[in-house]
């Protein structure tokens, strides 16, 4: 089978003042459709600006890109949009909701620049909010949402047109370990029942336990390129002591603050529904 | 990506801004309204000239006189009418015949007892009177081939002005009692008929003269009444129409019979030409003028000058108003500067998400075309009003010094036509159009990496 991407010489050097920083060195690689593929690394090794590359965000110092045999390096900005309405979504670590439009409106706003009709794409959008156990929250607005719930919107937002490539950057960092696990296997559960390859940039290895492909980068080059025969098919967290006791704390806290919101400003109705979603 | 929901961000966009967004239109509201007010006031004279020459004859009669234009010697007679009456845009060219050597006085009653000592006589082509677009409030036009007067107690067939009766005065009454005027009452309140009626009672013209002058005398056989209309002239009030032909063979008979002697009648002083728009009569005008040579007396020229003063005052208030509408354009650059700097990383995410760059510029030009087309639709909608209120206390306003320095020459301070309203509306959109040009340029350059950047 032919790979769904696949990358040539793919080498990025960015220009600091008078100074070459060299970002990507030659790199070379084919990622399988329906792979689950973590991109990990430290810090300055490249791994976002790969992301980058892939997804077109960004055009190459040399060396090309392609996705799905459709050459994205040497594509214009205008043909780039139209590619990826139709062949790619996208997570953020910082979720990137609009904070205007309810949860249903961000999930439907790549149909919307699809030209999906306005009843059509909020049916979808719902429908897909509901599967990530969203249902209550299709009308609220990103800013009356929890963390956990603004991330789960965002995937809801990435899987709504059914792309065929999902990139990710570091979608779980800034969520807690228990969210991130939820958050985790909601994705692995969406990628793996609609085949859809998913690409993921982080810098915590221990989220790469369910991988098909761990690429490690260091320097700017490809350090190791695993394929995992037989990985995990859900994601678990594993917590030190340490951790645990910090999560009971924080727990005990948030619901301290939820009594006395509940208590303080009136808003009984929302603050039962707010703590037993939050995750 | 429909219009519509390129509508539906655009004005979400600016809703979540209120304060900005209110601020800003409030500077476009401004604008608009002061050319909208500004331009008004001229037009208000424009229409207020109109309403005055109007009120003094038909705008697109055209006087032709029977001198040149530099003096020079030129013969306004038969030939010259025809030629006029065949141009362009000409409905009918008639002379205005007034006698040089015979005046008329018109008497009626006992012992002639109502007089009205002078009579403004018109000698015209029978044909034209249907033609120059005077209205008959009863009987009918000139014949073409009327009766030439004759017999024992000749009558000549006349169409007179409705109100001729009230030119008559009582020889036997001193004072105001010998008047009678249009709207005139009595005690009661009773309005007072004029002496002498024009339908029923017998109306008599006799020559005027020196005592051993032998008189003419004819009675008025009034064939039709022309309905009173000032915008048309005055002689649709009091004048008396006659063929022309008649009318010169009655002084030629004057003449004769006094033994005076002088040059032959063929030419004409006034020669009155009526043209079918008023749009076309500067033209004809020209003609007239360049081409044959005469001197002409239209109001159309009078209306042009006072047009041209008028242009000049609009050109001063509406550019007033342009100077305001261009500082709010300024402020809606600022605004939507402002706006796309805080949305970069909105527009950034837009990018990835798929939304093509075209729509990105688009979405920007239609947020600050909306600003410019709520600012002109308040705008207008305010103009209207202040409008309506100064025309409303426009005696007031004009005693209260104002006066001095607005020009009032009609009914109104202040008019806005259609086309003004709608222009601006038009124009204040598009100033805002213009002035988000430059910022949806900018916004269509951020780069989707921003929607990457971590804070």
């Amino acid at each position: 089978m032919a790979p769904i991407i696949k990358v040539d010489n793919l080498r990025k050097v960015y220009r600091v003042g008078q100074e070459k920083v060299v970002a990507l060195r030659d790199i070379n690689l084919e990622i399988e459709r329906g792979e689950f593929c973590c991109v990990v690394g430290a810090s300055g090794s490249g791994k976002s600006t790969l992301l980058n590359q892939l997804a077109g965000l960004e055009k190459p110092t040399r060396g090309s890109v392609s996705i799905g045999g459709h050459n994205i390096s040497a594509m214009s900005e205008k043909e780039l949009a139209v590619f990826r309405q139709h062949h790619l979504g996208f997570v953020f670590q910082s979720y990137n909701l609009l904070p205007t439009m309810t949860a249903v409106e961000n999930v439907a706003l790549p149909l919307m620049f699809k030209g999906v009709p306005k009843a059509k794409r909020e049916a979808m959008a719902a429908q897909q909010l509901k599967k990530m156990g969203l249902g209550k929250r299709l009308k609220h607005k990103p800013t009356e949402m929890s963390g956990g719930q603004q991330q789960r919107v965002g995937i809801a937002r990435a899987f709504v047109s059914k792309p065929e490539v999902i990139f990710a950057d570091e979608p779980t960092g800034n969520l807690d370990s228990h969210t991130t696990a939820k958050v985790m296997n909601a994705i692995l559960r969406l990628t793996r029942e609609n085949n859809i390859t998913f690409i993921m940039v982080t810098h915590e290895r221990d989220l790469s336990s369910c991988a098909d492909r761990i690429i490690t980068l260091k320097d700017g080059c490809v350090l190791r390129n695993e394929k995992i025969e037989n990985p995990a098919q859900e994601f678990e967290v594993q917590l030190s002591p340490m951790d645990e006791e910090y999560i009971a704390q924080e727990k005990q806290e948030r619901e301290n603050s939820d009594r006395n919101n509940a208590a303080g400003d009136g808003q009984t109705a929302a603050s039962p529904d707010l703590k037993e979603n939050h995750v | 990506m429909k219009i519509s929901d390129l509508l539906a961000l655009s004005y979400e966009n600016l809703r979540r801004r209120k304060g900005r967004t209110a601020l800003t239109v409030a500077g476009v509201v401004i604008g608009t309204f002061l050319i909208v007010i500004m331009v008004s006031l001229g037009i208000a004279v424009n229409v207020g000239f109109d309403e005055m020459l109007q009120s003094m004859g038909d705008l697109r009669k055209i006087t032709v006189y029977g001198w040149g234009v530099n003096g020079s010697e030129v013969q306004l007679n038969d030939d010259a009418v025809a030629q006029m009456s065949k141009l362009d845009h000409v409905l009918v060219a008639t002379p205005y015949y007034q006698p040089r050597y015979l005046s008329f006085n018109l008497v009626a009653g006992k012992n002639d007892r109502y007089q009205t000592g002078y009579v403004e006589l018109y000698g015209i082509y029978p044909e034209a009177l249907e033609m120059m677009q005077y209205e008959l409030k009863s009987g009918s036009y000139l014949p073409e081939k009327g009766t030439v007067p004759s017999g024992n107690k000749p009558k000549v067939q006349v169409v007179v002005g409705e109100q001729l009766g009230y030119n008559f005065t009582d020889t036997k009454k001193k004072g105001e009692n010998a008047y009678r005027w249009q709207g005139m009452t009595d005690a009661a309140g009773n309005e007072l008929p004029p002496f002498v009626d024009i339908l029923s009672d017998t109306m008599t013209l006799k020559s005027q003269g020196s005592e051993d002058d032998k008189q003419l005398v004819y009675q008025m056989d009034v064939l039709g009444v022309l309905l009173q209309d000032n915008e048309k002239g005055y002689e649709t009030y009091g004048g008396v129409f006659m063929d022309l032909n008649v009318l010169k063979k009655l002084e030629s008979d004057y003449m004769r019979m006094n033994n005076i002697k002088a040059e032959t009648t063929n030419t004409y002083d006034q020669v009155v030409v009526m043209v079918d728009d008023i749009d076309n009569v500067e033209a004809v005008e020209e003609y007239i003028n360049d081409e044959l040579g005469f001197q002409t007396g239209g109001m159309s020229s009078w209306r042009e000058q006072m047009q041209g003063q008028s242009q000049m005052l609009q050109l001063i208030l509406g550019g007033l108003g342009a100077v305001s509408l261009f500082v709010a354009a300024l402020s809606i650059v600022n605004t939507m500067s402002m706006s796309i700097l805080e949305r970069t990383r909105e527009i950034g995410v837009m990018k990835v998400l798929g939304c093509g760059i075209g729509k990105i510029r688009t979405l920007f030009l239609l947020e600050a075309s909306m600003i410019g087309l709520t600012g002109g639709l308040l705008g207008i909608g305010i103009s209207y009003l202040v409008s309506f209120a100064l025309n409303h206390f426009a005696p007031f306003l004009m005693m209260s010094g104002l006066g001095n320095i607005l020009p009032m020459y009609g009914s109104k301070i202040s008019v806005i036509p259609v086309w003004l309203s709608v222009g601006s509306v038009f124009f204040a959109t598009l100033i805002g159009f213009v002035a988000g040009i430059l910022p949806a340029g900018r916004a269509v350059k951020i780069s989707a990496l921003e929607a990457i950047r971590h804070e």
